[in-house]
């Protein structure tokens, strides 16, 4: 009788695992997704968690010659230019397509094209 | 939409604050007119603009975020910081009325004999409907848990399953504070504690009410594969909601039914 009850439980505790994937019918999240959210899942697996560029860019040398490089999928954007480490203030200005821009701190901005998410 | 290179959801026209607000003003002037008139023919004008304002401005939503894709990481980060602060502020809502009932039940004054519950009232017994009431509601957040763990795991059935048993304990609540009312021994106008009883614990079932009409849309949601197991915060709304409604009446229990008792 023992054995029987034990021999039950085995049963019971080996179809368990068989029945949580039977009722799995829950859509894959990017399959289910669509527009820009979709497209933005699709940037993360490809690697880019920072679609929209939202973080915020590292300056390089940012001589006329080889100003720092700012992505925008429009003709121009506003930029931000934090012109010395400890400045408590962000110098706003329009950067447009075209010609480098200089800040009035000295450092050249240009902006580079860079498709769509 | 081609050169939409930013996740900030930038939303359409839309009639619904509008149609929203002359419903809320409809329902206000309304109760006046039923209070003072004894007709609710206003008001329930005013219901029914409010119901169809609700039911087509949460349609929209539904459509952007399900059917559009508009919701992004950045646009779900504003929804639940909205949904956080929205419950905030109904937790302070509450806390005026607890406010309240302690003021007058704390220092009874000379007009209700000094003593709480005051002179000539006979309050409801804990230990029956409002303990069974408890369990409930306990019972409930219980099986949402179980509802949204079977959706993070991708189970779709038992989902479903989690999700009708919560609608129906909180129906079974709502019938249950019902028959309370209906047999209760004192009404509104019963001194101050009939005030701070009925005011607090109306308000506790109308947000019953609401948090059970939350849950069942995320039910029929659900069975029309609008969630994903990643993708799902009208779920998580719904469920923040629910939780807030079983603190609160926790919070009613002990206070008001049992120590108030």
């Amino acid at each position: 009788m023992a054995c029987l009850a034990r021999n039950a439980l085995l049963v019971a505790r080996k179809s368990l695992p068989r029945c949580a994937t039977q009722f799995s019918s829950m859509p894959d999240p990017i399959e289910h997704a669509t527009g820009l959210e979709k497209r933005e899942l699709l940037a993360k697996v490809a690697g880019n968690d920072n679609p929209f560029d939202l973080l915020v860019l590292k300056r390089g040398p940012g001589t006329k010659e080889n100003p720092n490089q700012v992505p925008s999928a429009f003709d121009s954007r506003i930029l931000g230019c934090v012109c010395e480490e400890d400045a408590t203030a962000v110098n706003w200005m329009w950067l447009h397509q075209g010609a480098p821009k200089r800040c009035g701190c000295g450092h050249w901005f240009q902006l580079t094209y860079k498709a769509p998410v | 939409m081609s050169k939409h290179n930013h996740p900030f959801h930038l939303v359409d026209y839309s009639p619904w604050p509008l149609t929203g607000s002359i419903g809320a003003l409809t329902l206000v002037s309304g109760m006046v007119m039923w209070f003072h008139k004894n007709n609710i023919s206003m008001f329930m004008l005013g219901v029914t603009i409010l119901l169809l304002t609700m039911f087509q401005w949460w349609r929209d939503i539904v459509r952007e975020g399900t059917f559009q894709g508009k919701h992004t990481f950045k646009v779900v980060n504003g929804l639940k910081l909205g949904m956080i602060l929205f419950i905030i502020s109904e937790v302070l809502f509450f806390v005026s009325f607890f406010w309240a009932f302690f003021h007058s039940s704390l220092s009874p004054s000379i007009e209700i004999g000094m003593l709480w519950p005051p002179m000539g009232i006979s309050t409801f017994n804990p230990m029956q409907i409002p303990l069974l009431n408890t369990m409930i509601l306990l019972c409930s957040g219980i099986t949402i848990t179980w509802s949204h763990h079977a959706m993070m795991e991708k189970n779709f059935s038992q989902t479903t399953q989690g999700l009708i048993f919560t609608v129906t304990l909180g129906i079974y609540f709502t019938i249950l504070q019902g028959y309370e009312y209906y047999e209760a021994m004192f009404s509104i106008s019963d001194s101050v504690y009939g005030s701070c009883f009925f005011m607090a614990t109306g308000f506790h079932g109308i947000h019953v009410i609401i948090g059970t009409t939350f849950i069942l849309m995320c039910l029929i949601r659900h069975m029309k594969y609008h969630f994903s197991n990643k993708h799902h915060f009208g779920f998580e709304a719904a469920a923040w909601y629910w939780h807030f409604v079983d603190v609160v009446w926790l919070f009613l229990y002990i206070t008001i039914y049992w120590w108030g008792s």
